[in-house]
């Protein structure tokens, strides 16, 4: 039988979208089935009232502009999709409740922002500044040396690894803690430059150092981007290249099991009580869920064990507020602001069901079209882990379990901002891991995918990326992949993974051609 | 002085990193990783909003000559084992399979979640004249009939975050289905209002279905009062007339109230004329969805129809079906009264369960039940439950989903 297309996509999240998009660009028949009615999964909005809520996004990293585009700007650009970014330069404000808090606004402007994200360091903590712009320094070298790493597929010249890119290798094998502890950094200063862990759901005295300063990297020299329309409008719009190049995407299909060929390649999948046949078939859901839904004949031990090996990334607490007052007369000022109750990552992670380290966002703040006129949209994001949800609680318990939480969130914040939210509520939902787990099945309601965390860092996953792949014909986009997660990565390990197919089918095509001309000449 | 440097860390570790992600591997179980439901999160998901629900019509209570309820239990025989749990005001989304092709229906659960916790949802139905669903269901529904209905669905509920703790309840005939269900939980204690006033508006006595039992809820619960509204009868106890500024401002109690409005359109609009008389924020105005949207081209500025007739093409998961439409219908009731099964919950705009893909053609959405995303506007996307075709149109739809 014939494949009826040449790629399946399984999962609309933001890298299968963006890999479906790219695959269809590049000519091939591509269909990505969806198991909910909107593409997105995370990357979407709902509408209560006059209100549409942002469901997942804070910000993008490393999108760029026209004049100084990045990765994200120049992938957008090259599907042909315009999400009409929007910027903020002010990176957050952090209020640190704890004796030892404190309270900053740090930010990168201007025409070097990292000399002006040092100075706001260097102004709350003197004497730090050389050692923030050390980090810009490193994080600079770690690019020379990723680029160094693609060139090569992988294959390193030990002796010029350890010569030309020995703090690439430092900064990829140590703690972004012990990074700045080494660099001299004194603990305020570093408290302070550790404020964007919740990003990433691991603490940074755990969490790479390559990995968590390129991100800082990328909110700090692009800024934080959005976009106009939100995030659904960032799915639509490369829903839409994906149907303008041929594609199809089929919703309320979820795909029920993957199918396998005779040699253990899989060939397609089952969806709706049908089978879609295709040349590759990439999963935009985690490998766990693949393993459940294949044969377990299919399933390779390897596959088996480095599931079983994995933790499962973060998920989040959330509550989305529509308050009937503007963004000037709730008086935050700034858009995202992080409030802790130790200046620690690890105490904060540790009090994570306990107000140790939540996040307040107004996206009015970006763009005051987010809502109506005299009005504005907050939102509030704990981090919260599925296993976190009280082991008694029942059905019946839940709404009222979520709802005290969040009127926990809401007094706190009240508190420490000196601002009346509560008596302003015109909308409000709370959203919890169970939320997530609804909406996108994935085990205990992750939104991270796997910890990238120790063993299984970001380098660590870059340099297995080739092995670790075990079936057939399989790839898998999105937060589960070598970047892990964050819409940026995952919308990179969709064209990542796109043109690796595409190069991969344009070669069989190639080889299939020259054999039938072959013959044709005989 | 030096520039800070990490040379103090062993660049070297670097070299063990991927000999030790492999050896993390290697120790792990060979087994098939456990399933999403063995996981606390996806358990309580699925508790909460199942994908659907199988239930049998456990009895029957007639009503009187216009109102029936049906009493819904799990039918474990097809794999539902219990009800979920709901917010009084939730409604289910009801398969009906019509001869011509099956349609949805939302109906409010008129039972309390202690009910549902105790095994039973009640729907309370009102017969409508020559209504096709209607007549389906008074002559066919019977103890035993099985139903499929969705989980419980819906934004009419009390928000002890945002709303008043206490409530005005403006109620128009048969929509008083979702207040009974507050009135009961306010009763029984699983909803912490302080005060809930229900101003229920009929024509006469006869017709205000549930009034006993709404009474004896009102005679039992201090923080339940009845007030009926008879607009075509008088009678000691009762107001007489509609339900107006000055009836709502007599009953209302002091302090803040938030105000649940649920009734039938022509009530709905003559409420929506002077409620901002009342001087409450907007959030303190809660609405029960819509309802179909009827009779468009009344609206001002209501754009001319390109033809009487039109084509409508839909397409479903790459197969393509030809059907008819003309511009007094909704897009979503054309293809349910042609034979497409198209997914719908709340069928007034709101809920964007229907939410489709309009390939071509012109269309009217009015504005009071547009309930979409920004983003849907301009990449082409309706919800054709409140969608009026204005010239022959494609439509891109997903299959039916409860």
């Amino acid at each position: 039988m014939d494949p009826q297309y040449d790629v399946v996509v399984v999962g609309a999240g933001n890298g299968g979208l963006m890999c479906a998009a790219q695959c269809a660009k590049n000519g091939l028949k591509t269909l990505v089935l969806e198991k909910h009615n909107l593409p997105g999964g995370c990357a979407t909005t709902f509408v209560r009232g006059r209100y549409e809520f942002e469901a997942s996004l804070h910000e993008l990293c490393s999108v760029g502009t026209a004049e100084k585009p990045d990765e994200v700007y120049r992938l957008f650009e090259k599907v042909g999709a315009d999400p009409d970014w929007r910027y903020e330069h002010t990176m957050f404000r952090a209020v640190c409740t704890a004796p030892d808090g404190y309270d900053v606004t740090l930010s990168g402007t201007g025409d070097d922002p990292w000399d002006t994200f040092a100075q706001c360091v260097e102004d709350a903590v003197p004497g730090s500044k050389e050692g923030v712009l050390a980090i810009r320094d490193l994080v600079e070298h770690d690019k020379d040396a990723v680029a160094y790493i693609t060139k090569m597929k992988g294959k390193l010249n030990p002796l010029r690894m350890i010569t030309q890119y020995a703090d690439f290798m430092r900064m990829a094998a140590y703690s972004a803690e012990d990074v700045m502890v080494a660099l001299g950094l004194p603990a305020k200063a570093r408290n302070i430059l550790c404020t964007y862990w919740g990003y990433l759901g691991v603490p940074t005295d755990e969490l790479k150092a390559f990995h968590y300063f390129n991100m800082v990297d990328g909110y700090v020299t692009d800024g934080a981007a959005f976009p106009r329309l939100k995030s659904h409008g960032l799915s639509e719009g490369l829903a839409k290249v994906i149907l303008d190049n041929g594609g199809d995407i089929f919703y309320n299909t979820e795909v029920d099991g993957f199918v396998y060929d005779g040699n253990g390649a899989v060939c397609g999948v089952t969806a709706g009580g049908k089978e879609y046949r295709a040349r590759r078939i990439v999963s935009n859901i985690l490998a766990n869920n693949v393993w459940n839904l294949s044969p377990a004949k299919n399933v390779p031990d390897k596959a088996r064990q480095l599931a079983n090996a994995r933790s499962f990334g973060i998920s989040v607490f959330t509550i989305y507020l529509g308050l009937d007052i503007s963004k000037d007369e709730l008086g935050l000022g700034n858009y995202t602001t992080f409030i802790q109750k130790s200046p620690r990552a690890r105490d904060q992670y540790d009090l994570r069901s306990n107000k140790g380290f939540y996040i307040v966002n107004c996206l009015n703040e970006i763009f005051d079209e987010a809502t109506p006129e005299g009005t504005c949209q907050l939102f509030f994001t704990a981090q919260l882990d599925g296993s976190d949800i009280p082991d008694d609680l029942t059905p019946e318990e839940y709404k009222d379990w979520k709802n005290k939480l969040a009127q926990s969130y809401i007094a706190d914040a009240e508190k420490v901002l000196g601002v009346d939210i509560s008596s302003h509520v015109e909308e409000v939902v709370v959203a919890t891991p169970v939320t997530f787990a609804r909406y996108l099945g994935t085990p205990t309601g992750t939104i991270y995918a796997y910890r990238t965390a120790g063993w299984d860092s970001v380098m660590a996953r870059m340099s297995a990326q080739f092995t670790d792949n075990t079936v057939q014909s399989l790839s898998f986009v999105g937060g589960q992949t070598a970047r892990g997660d964050g819409y940026s990565c995952a919308f990179i390990s969709g064209d990542t993974t796109a043109e690796r197919i595409t190069n991969q089918l344009r070669a069989e095509d190639a080889a299939a051609e020259a054999v039938a001309s072959g013959k044709a000449g005989e | 002085m030096a520039k800070p440097n990490i040379r103090s860390l062993d660049a070297m570790a670097f070299t063990s990193m991927a000999g030790e992600r492999e050896r993390h591997i290697e120790e792990a179980s060979t087994a098939i990783p456990p399933k999403p439901s063995s996981y606390k999160a996806n358990r309580m998901a699925a508790a909460l909003h199942p994908s659907v629900q199988h239930v049998k019509i456990a009895q029957v209570i007639d009503r009187g000559p216009r109102f029936r309820s049906f009493v819904l239990e799990a039918d474990e025989d097809r794999g539902t084992e219990g009800l979920a749990w709901f917010d009084a005001g939730q409604y289910l989304s009801v398969e009906v399979p019509l001869p011509e092709g099956a349609v949805t229906r939302p109906f409010s659960i008129c039972s309390s979640p202690l009910d549902a916790k105790n095994g039973q949802y009640q729907l309370t139905l009102e017969r409508v004249p020559g209504g096709r669903v209607s007549d389906f269901v008074w002559d066919t529904w019977a103890e035993g009939t099985k139903l499929d209905v969705s989980m419980p669905c819906g934004e009419f509920t009390y928000e002890p975050i945002r709303d008043a703790k206490q409530v005005v309840a403006l109620v128009g005939g048969s929509s008083i289905t979702p207040i009974y269900s507050l009135a009961k939980a306010v009763a029984e204690g699983t909803e912490h209002i302080e005060s809930l006033t229900i101003l229920y508006g009929t024509n006469t006595w006869d017709e205000a279905v549930l009034e006993a039992e709404l009474q004896e809820l009102a005679d039992s619960c201090d923080a339940v009062t009845l007030v009926n509204v008879l607009a075509d009868e008088e009678r000691d106890g009762c107001e007489h007339g509609f339900i107006t500024l000055d009836l709502v401002r007599k009953h209302a109690p002091e302090g803040d109230v938030s105000y649940f409005i649920c009734g039938p359109q022509a009530m709905r609009l003559a409420i929506d004329a002077w409620i901002d008389d009342l001087g409450v924020r907007r959030k303190f105005i809660r609405r029960e969805v819509f309802g179909e949207y009827r009779d468009p081209e009344k609206d001002p500025g209501y754009p001319a129809p390109a033809a009487t007739e039109f084509k409508l093409t839909v397409r479903v998961c790459g197969e393509e079906h030809e059907l008819t439409c003309n511009a007094h219908d909704t897009l979503l009731n054309w293809m349910e009264r042609q034979g497409i099964h198209a997914p719908a919950r709340c069928r007034s705009g709101e809920c964007g369960w229907c939410h489709s893909r309009l390939v071509s053609g012109d269309v009217y959405v009015p504005e009071r039940t547009d309930g979409r995303r920004e983003a849907d506007k301009k990449y082409g996307y309706v919800h054709p439950c409140a969608t009026f075709p204005l010239s022959d149109v494609v439509l891109e739809v997903p299959p039916f989903a409860n």
